[in-house]
């Protein structure tokens, strides 16, 4: 089918829900206006982002991928410079989110339907060095913080820690638990990847705050501390997992109806993410060509998307 | 014992203000850091001030941002339609009229490398955000140049403003630029055209002036009017210096490539290098950094070649262009683009780097610690923190202290004996060794930076210099602060060691001269960011890292510049030195080295600014300095912390380009090279 003769279908569709659909039905909008969906750094997010708008362009809408930073893409999407972001995880936002989503310049419309995980990561082969892996008494162990100490933490071990502007709350959980540890801040994603395959690469010890879905984890073998009972149950003194959840700007419902239900409707899961990160990530195929791939193949799941916001 | 000079008088008195600090700060912890409760909130407050200032501004920048975007997306659509084949042969074609056969070869070579790698359309992007930001800053930075030589009363503001807008580090702005422009290429373009004006406006100002007053005669005899004697007198004799200017502001332009990809919204190579670093790819971020370096090395040269004014070949140029325009207009475009097989062999190399890691990391990390325990602690925690049984193996016993006192004392009474000034020099220096550089006193930092400044500048750099320190203290940045400084200071100390023996070396030979070259040009073009992924995996995140990563950077105007000036030493002074039977050790050391000093103080400056540049850099590895606080600013879209934090950066970059600069300008001629 032509993308012309797609189109006309579609427009057949819609009409056909007008005449007797169910109420849930909603207006293409503006078909002809290319929606802007972000394009973040991870790949995670460009897949999420591609997929979206791959199911957006079977619906007959003109698709354009912004790349843009994390941070000062709200500005983008507050202004309506893009006009959706769909993999925003909450943990991780900035001061400009909070903001721009009091004033109303923004709408969250609910998860992305990831399975996610924070929490403190060690590469496999430390187990052999301090046996009482992977439960948190390990870093208790004097033997197993000596071969984490540095010059830096001496006489503690060091612990690797989200960038200073993340905020993180591993130096609270340290403090909490009496752990003789030092939490030294990574400064970046790149560096904490660094260290992490560095660490396995040369069998150095190394216990770093990490978060999932990531490709890294399916490329290094590694585990997760068991983390001890959190003092209280608040964000400051525990670790849960975060939620991750897409945003449109304010405009977009008016302007694409159905879209709008579209995106709304719109979920991944973790292990298709997973998947697809690998093959980009680690055999090095085209994000272009494993997202268009995913989007022939799950028809049973995206049809229903565009059914219910077009019938 | 020989009399103190005035100057000495000064300086032996501040020692002992400082040796009474040192002695009290021992007891009184209030000297040692500055009181957190003399902070004020002055981030919030500077953001209440400027936030309503954005938003009026706010359609201006938009509307700027419009006109920006209009031309810069019709040049990204034509880049992206010519076919690469027409692409090259234009550039080629250009190559070839700006610089002869050998250049045309190596823009081929280059261009083909980047068809290869799988990065021409996004090559094509960067290239169309030059186009846009160099002709802007050409524009805007003629006219202030030529406001500065027609209006020398505007001149000192001028200067001082350039120099403000090379050290300001551009994260520190970018976030009101954001709030100004909104989300787009328009906000970076922006940061790059404020970073890439100031050596326009310098060439124009040094061309214009520098027209001989004959010409000038002549064209006023000849009775043009001041219109006619500024556009046809004086412009065209400058030209050469002007397009030394464009040359230079396309280097920062590119420069800035990256920071424009940190706000996204294009494309491009600088996106391509963040994305590769965020996953801490070596191969990837190595191809695209590559890009952007032989991007760099051909403008750079086609540039030159044009200032040059030696054009030949114009007939090939216009045929070349022609053909290339047949070619754009018959050739499908996007598909002759190569496959992805480079990319996946750009991939191997982060194999090959983590087996590196893990064959050599013994050897790795017994050098970071020698430097770290060697180095940076004592420097950072000075003797009395360094002297802990953590660290150095022994702890801080009054023998130890008794020991370290008389020690210093001795060696500084001994210089001191024939020449005052070393002696207090070295015990200056024992004390810093002794408290660590962010742990002196700070009331002791604030006498002693006011006095030097004062000495060397005046009442106006003192201002400047105390305003800075105030400024840290009171918004809480002093421990970052010195921690910068401390941080610079190791980097310089390496940077300047190893890059002026290479200069050296290569001022005494050159085929080891024409290897240095493409080395530094790769070092000083290459994004930054590339190094740091190797850095991390054998030096993991912390201090040494950002060290290495400075030094890679800051090594180069050293190597430069020593080489320039020992090269350009007067030929009959260094003969003079031959026939008095110097050896080659002496002549280096007695004849050449002090006849290049100019040109050494020069490097000796650039690389300290090349190092204070870096420290944003070094915030992606894990520092806890001030470009630290700039990049948390950035991440948390607070413009007032991000201005606060980069202008304390640039003022200590000002105070220290002044602080060096001093000296030359009083001696003047004495020194010779002229630089």
């Amino acid at each position: 089918m032509t993308k012309k003769s797609m189109n006309a279908a579609v427009s057949l569709l819609a009409l056909a829900a007008m005449a007797g659909g169910p109420a849930l039905a909603a207006e293409p909008g503006a078909v002809d206006e290319p929606i802007k969906l972000a394009m973040l750094e991870w790949t995670g997010a460009q897949i999420s982002a591609q997929i979206a708008g791959k199911v957006l362009e079977k619906a007959g809408y003109k698709v354009d991928y912004v790349t843009a930073g994390n941070y000062p893409h709200f500005q983008g999407l507050a202004d309506g410079d893009i006009a959706a972001s769909v993999e925003i995880w909450l943990n991780n936002v900035g001061d400009v989110y909070p903001k721009v989503l009091a004033e109303g310049k923004v709408e969250d419309i609910g998860s992305l339907g990831l399975t996610t995980k924070e929490g403190w990561l060690y590469p496999k082969f430390m187990e052999e060095l301090c046996p009482a892996l992977p439960s948190w008494e390990a870093l208790n162990d004097p033997e197993c913080v000596a071969l984490l100490a540095t010059p830096d933490t001496l006489p503690n071990g060091r612990f690797l820690d989200y960038p200073a502007d993340w905020g993180s709350r591993a130096a609270t959980i340290i403090l909490d638990n009496n752990l003789p540890l030092t939490a030294v801040p990574s400064g970046s994603e790149g560096a904490q990847l660094a260290e992490l395959r560095a660490a396995a690469a040369a069998k150095t010890p190394l216990v770093m705050m990490f978060w999932a879905p990531h490709f890294i984890l399916a490329e290094v073998e590694t585990g997760w501390i068991e983390m001890p009972p959190c003092k209280d149950q608040s964000n400051e003194h525990c670790i849960m997992p975060p939620d991750v959840n897409k945003v449109v700007w304010s405009g977009f419902a008016p302007k694409w109806p159905a879209a709008y239900e579209i995106l709304k409707a719109f979920q991944i899961t973790t292990e298709d993410q997973q998947k697809m990160m690998l093959a980009i990530d680690e055999k090095g195929q085209s994000l272009d060509l494993v997202t268009t791939e995913w989007v022939a193949a799950h028809e049973a799941i995206w049809r229903p998307w565009l059914d219910q916001a077009l019938n | 014992m020989q009399h103190f000079t005035r100057e000495e008088m000064i300086w032996a008195g501040l020692l002992a203000v400082s040796l009474l600090l040192v002695g009290l700060a021992h007891h009184l912890p209030v000297l040692r850091g500055f009181p957190a409760g003399l902070t004020l909130p002055l981030s919030e407050a500077l953001n209440t001030v400027i936030s309503p200032v954005f938003e009026t501004l706010r359609p201006l920048g938009r509307g700027l941002s419009l006109t920006i975007e209009t031309p810069l997306s019709a040049i990204r659509a034509g880049l992206a339609w010519a076919p690469w084949p027409a692409t090259v042969l234009a550039l080629v074609a250009l190559a070839l009229y700006a610089g002869g056969r050998g250049l045309a070869v190596f823009a081929a070579l280059a261009l083909g490398l980047v068809v290869l790698m799988g990065y021409w359309p996004k090559a094509m992007n960067t290239l169309a955000l030059v186009l846009i930001s160099v002709p802007l800053a050409v524009g805007i930075g003629f006219a202030l140049g030529a406001l500065g030589h027609l209006v020398p009363r505007v001149r000192p503001g001028l200067t001082f403003l350039l120099d403000v807008m090379q050290t300001w580090p551009a994260f520190g702005y970018l976030i009101p630029l954001l709030l100004m422009f909104g989300f787009g290429p328009a906000a970076g373009l922006a940061a790059s055209v404020i970073f890439s004006i100031p050596p326009m406006v310098r060439n124009t100002m040094l061309g214009l002036d520098e027209v001989p007053p004959a010409i000038v005669e002549s064209a006023l005899m000849a009775g043009a009017r001041p219109g006619q004697l500024f556009w046809q007198a004086r412009v065209p004799v400058a030209l050469p210096q002007l397009m030394v200017g464009v040359n230079q502001t396309t280097m920062a332009s590119l420069s800035m490539v990256i920071i424009i990809a940190i706000i996204g919204g294009f494309n491009d190579i600088g996106w391509e290098v963040l994305s590769a670093m965020r996953a801490a790819e070596l191969g990837r971020s190595l191809g695209a950094g590559l890009v952007i370096v032989l991007i760099a090395v051909l403008l750079d040269r086609i540039t030159r070649g044009l200032a040059g004014r030696r054009r030949r070949a114009g007939g090939w140029f216009v045929a070349g262009l022609i053909v290339a325009l047949v070619l754009a207009v018959t050739l499908p475009g996007e598909a002759l683009l190569p496959g992805e097989e480079a990319q996946r062999w750009l991939r191997r190399l982060d194999a090959w780097l983590l087996d590196f890691v893990a064959w050599s990391a013994p050897f790795f990390a017994l050098l970071r610690d020698a430097i770290t325990y060697g180095l940076m602690l004592p420097m950072r925690l000075g003797f009395a923190g360094s002297a802990s049984p953590m660290v150095w193996g022994f702890s801080l016993s009054p023998p130890v202290i008794f020991a370290y006192v008389l020690v210093a004392t001795g060696i500084a009474l001994g210089l001191g004996w024939r020449r005052p000034g070393r002696g207090i020099a070295f015990a200056f220096a024992a004390l810093i060794f002794w408290t660590g550089l962010p742990g002196f006193p700070w009331p002791g930092v604030f006498l002693l930076t006011a006095c030097a400044t004062f000495r060397a500048g005046g009442a106006g750099l003192t201002a400047l210099a105390t305003g800075a320190l105030l400024l840290a203290a009171v918004s809480g940045l002093w421990q970052p602060m010195m921690q910068s400084i401390y941080l610079c200071a190791v980097a310089v100390l390496i940077s300047f060691a190893i890059g002026a023996t290479l200069g050296v070396i290569a001022a005494g030979n050159d085929r080891v001269s024409a290897l240095m070259r493409p080395v530094c040009d790769t070092l000083q073009t290459m994004p930054q960011f590339v190094f740091l992924i190797p850095a991390l995996m054998l030096f993991r995140v912390g201090e040494f890292t950002a060290l290495i990563a400075i030094v890679l950077y800051a090594v180069v105007p050293p190597i430069r510049y020593v080489e320039h000036g020992l090269r350009n030493a007067r030929a009959d002074l260094t003969e003079a030195g031959v026939q008095m039977g110097a050896t080659k050790w002496q002549l280096l050391w007695q004849v050449k080295l002090p006849l290049a000093r100019g040109s050494v103080r020069l490097g000796l400056n650039q690389t300290i600014m090349a190092a204070l540049s870096m420290l944003v850099i070094a915030a992606l590895v894990g520092t806890r300095e001030l470009g630290q606080q700039v990049y948390v600013a950035l991440s948390k879209a607070d413009a007032g912390a991000g201005l606060i934090a980069g202008g304390i950066i640039a003022a200590i970059a000002l105070v220290a380009d002044r602080l060096l600069r001093a000296p030359d300008g009083r001696s003047g001629g004495k020194s010779g090279g002229k630089t």
